[in-house]
């Protein structure tokens, strides 16, 4: 078979401005992520809040870690996965146990829970990316709901009661410093993925299948493959987080873990931010863990708290029909430091 | 000429309507062939079975002697069949050039490392562009463009993947007559450099103008296959049109 190919044409070609991007917003991106790797060498500045700052710091970046990570699947291809936290927990279980049999710290051993989360994904991806649209939505909380049950159930794993783990072996005054710099380096794994799906051509594909899984097949795409190869490389870092994240708190207990709630919360930040885009989920990470923080500081653990971040959400989506993010730069108006697509 | 496209008894039923009943033509290499008949004949159906997006009751498809009946659209798609929809289906989130590259995106997770675009691929993609005319609205969104300018995208995108057989479905349709104009230039452009084409189409200046074969369906079924000439003067294809007299 020959390749026709279409005489060069003449014609100069009429652009718009130039689709080069300025190497502005990597100048920004690598001053922050500096700025938050020295943070932890400020306990003279930050003095008395000094295990709190950090505390909250480490959090932020989980968040970051989760929705940018579901961003992947449920931004990007347009699947929405309500049960991503299956991979949370069995990344934490998996380090968990790492621990306590092996003695090997979480701390180091969250790559062996991000892929082991992988796999799961994959698996998961096969039977579950069958479906497409409301079904794959029911299927992801069936699949949560499995799993908590299964957990609840499985005396190896301390069936509801969970396991405890061993005091990390660190002073009260250092012992938050190497739990922030594992979450620091996984939310920057996470979002270094997110920007190269959103500039690689696998995220092109994602991105049709997004819009019209018939139209991207018949253009020569394996929309099956795409689709669970980001369903499972998704799970990598919420396997990760969910390691260290499990062992921050020396317990493990399936309620923490598989509960719909945490599913929810990375959907929400990622949609507030604005769904696939790479800046999307880390703005709402780090505009929900605020406002957590906030109402929680103003109106107590109460349930008035979860009432007044959910006004404030309807809110932020009133005006920003398609998150943050994704509506600035609809009307132009994301700031350069911003624009990491 | 050697047949690049035979299809031999194709049938597909949709609850209790047979929309396509044991079909059989075959497209010569080089062709322009037009597959007309009135609204519900089967056109469609036949294409989606033909591209792989609906899997045949009965019956087989062959491209260039390898059978590719039930295959998966993409694997169609990787054997050098390419196609448009009546309904243009352009990729509205995305830039019309995002659009064209789309077919590049095919392969391997090493996807994920590489660049979006490489720059063969976007000088390729702006040449076809050109070649159809809307390379100005390179950057715009795909869903800001009229429905003329879908169709020429929904076209150049096709080229993009370097097919073969090209299906085109309704390439006219709604189309604006000095559009339409552009467009039949450009078939027979790409038909010159080797390219084979089937047409659905409605308009029967363009088909009669174009195509050298005809196959005329109706019911599902084929009535008749031939020259322009001949399909003009049978009292059959009137009957398919306009019912039996």
């Amino acid at each position: 078979m020959t390749r026709q190919r279409v005489e060069p044409s003449v014609i100069a070609v009429e652009r718009g401005p130039s689709r080069r991007r300025s190497r502005g917003p990597l100048a920004a991106v690598a001053t922050i992520v500096l700025l938050l790797t020295l943070l932890p060498l400020a306990r003279p500045l930050i003095g008395q809040p000094y295990n709190y700052v950090l505390q909250i710091g480490m959090v932020g970046l989980m968040w970051i870690a989760l929705a940018s990570s579901w961003n992947i699947i449920g931004g990007f291809a347009g699947y929405i996965s309500l049960g991503h936290n299956v991979f949370y927990g069995i990344g934490g279980y998996a380090s968990g146990l790492l621990l306590l049999y092996f003695d090997w710290s979480p701390l180091l051993t969250w790559p062996i829970a991000g892929l082991l989360a992988v796999i799961c994904g994959f698996l998961v991806g096969l039977v579950t990316l069958r479906t497409r649209g409301p079904a794959f939505i029911i299927s992801t909380v069936a699949l949560l709901l499995m799993v908590a049950l299964l957990f609840d159930n499985w005396e190896f794993v301390g069936a509801s009661n969970g396991l405890s783990l061993p005091l990390p072996p660190f002073s009260i005054e250092t012992v938050k410093i190497p739990f922030y710099y594992a979450m620091l380096l996984i939310a920057v794994g996470s979002v270094y993925l997110s920007y190269r799906v959103a500039h690689s051509k696998f995220g092109l594909a994602l991105r049709a299948i997004a819009q019209d899984e018939t139209k991207a097949e018949v253009g020569g795409i394996d929309t099956r493959k795409m689709k669970v190869t980001a369903f499972s490389i998704s799970a990598f870092f919420v396997g990760a987080a969910g390691a260290v994240w499990g062992y921050s708190l020396t317990y493990l207990r399936p309620a923490i873990f598989f509960s719909i709630a945490i599913a929810a919360e990375m959907v929400l930040m990622a949609i507030i931010g604005g769904r696939g885009t790479v800046a999307g989920p880390v703005v709402g990470a780090i505009l929900l863990v605020t406002l957590n923080e906030i109402s929680v500081s103003q109106f107590g653990s109460t349930e008035l708290n979860i009432v007044v971040t959910g006004v404030i959400m309807l809110v932020v989506l009133l005006f920003f029909p398609m998150g943050v993010v994704g509506t600035l730069r609809e009307r132009g108006k994301l700031p350069s430091i911003l624009d990491w697509d | 000429m050697t047949t690049l496209l035979d299809v031999a008894g194709l049938s597909k039923g949709f609850g209790g309507l047979q929309a396509v009943n044991d079909c059989s033509f075959t497209v010569e290499r080089g062709a322009i062939a037009g597959l007309i008949g009135p609204n519900g004949a089967g056109k469609t159906t036949a294409f989606n079975m033909i591209s792989g997006v609906l899997r045949p009751d009965a019956g087989a498809v062959l491209v260039d002697g390898v059978d590719i009946t039930g295959m998966m659209p993409h694997k169609v798609a990787r054997r050098g069949v390419g196609r448009t929809f009546q309904i243009t289906r352009e990729l509205g989130d995305l830039t019309v050039l995002e659009n064209m590259v789309v077919p590049t995106a095919r392969g391997r997770l090493s996807g994920l490392f590489g660049a979006r675009m490489l720059r063969d691929e976007e000088e390729r993609a702006m040449e076809l562009l050109d070649f159809v005319g809307i390379s100005r609205l390179a950057d715009e969104k795909a869903r800001n463009l009229s429905f003329g300018q879908r169709k020429l995208l929904e076209f150049a995108s096709a080229l993009m993947a370097d097919p073969t057989l090209l299906l085109l479905d309704e390439p006219a349709g709604g189309v604006n007559p000095a559009l339409l104009e552009r467009m039949m230039e450009r078939i027979r452009t790409l038909n010159e450099q080797g390219l084979t084409f089937l047409i659905v189409e409605h308009n029967m200046d363009v088909v009669m103008n174009l195509c050298r074969s005809i196959v005329v369906m109706a019911h599902g079924e084929v009535v008749l296959t031939g020259s322009p000439a001949v399909v003009q003067n049978d009292d059959r294809v009137l009957d398919a049109y306009l019912g039996k007299v």
